[in-house]
């Protein structure tokens, strides 16, 4: 990957430095446990009816 | 957004993230990964963590510092961005790891809210039910939405 350490901070919105290929965190149980937990968070919410304003 | 943020990597497909924070432990590698979550409405699950140097896995343990959380938040807003550039303006969902990291998300949420709020609608879960995000009050999860254009 192209060196960023050295890249100075940038400021708003913007591109990415480089597309690095593909993901190589596919099957990291990390992500896969945070995706079970916010489909039971998720799986009785009604949008939008339940937004308070 | 006006707010300080890393320079970061895409994957391929855009669904990946990647960053490095500095500061005074050092250079730390993190990663920002969405997943789908359900349909109608479309919501994606924003994971966010510390990659393992040795094992190339997260590390949802590792309690690191740089002092620069709300360049952190900064950053992995650009990433939300970036990723409703390829998507769509599709609700994305925000959960810590432990309720006191979900706690500084919170905070710098808060610190962050009118730079946020222009592009975004920002929601929090409360005892389980979706209310606009207010200062001061301790939520459980967090929903983003970027506004249409």
């Amino acid at each position: 990957m192209p060196e960023t350490k050295k890249m100075p901070y940038q400021k708003g919105f913007g591109k990415p430095v480089a597309i690095i290929g593909e993901s190589s965190h596919d099957n990291d149980p990390f992500f896969i446990e945070k995706l079970e937990k916010a489909k039971k968070r998720l799986a009785n919410v009604t949008f939008p009816i339940e937004i308070k304003k | 957004m006006n707010l300080e943020r890393y320079p970061y990597y895409a994957t391929n497909d855009a669904q990946e993230y990647t960053f490095y924070s500095e500061g005074p432990r050092g250079s730390i590698k993190k990663i920002v990964k969405f997943v789908k979550v359900r349909d109608n409405p479309t919501v994606y699950n924003l994971g966010f963590g510390d990659e393992d140097p040795l094992t190339g896995m997260i590390d949802d343990l590792a309690i690191t510092d740089n002092k620069d959380r709300d360049r952190i938040l900064a950053t992995v807003a650009t990433t939300i961005n970036e990723f409703c550039d390829h998507y769509g303006n599709h609700y994305i969902y925000a959960e810590g790891n432990t309720p006191a990291k979900t706690r500084l998300y919170q905070m710098s949420i808060g610190r962050m809210l009118n730079e946020i709020k222009p592009n975004f609608e920002v929601y929090g879960f409360r005892e389980d039910v979706l209310e606009h995000f207010q200062l001061n009050v301790n939520y459980e999860a967090f929903l983003v939405k970027r506004k249409e254009k």
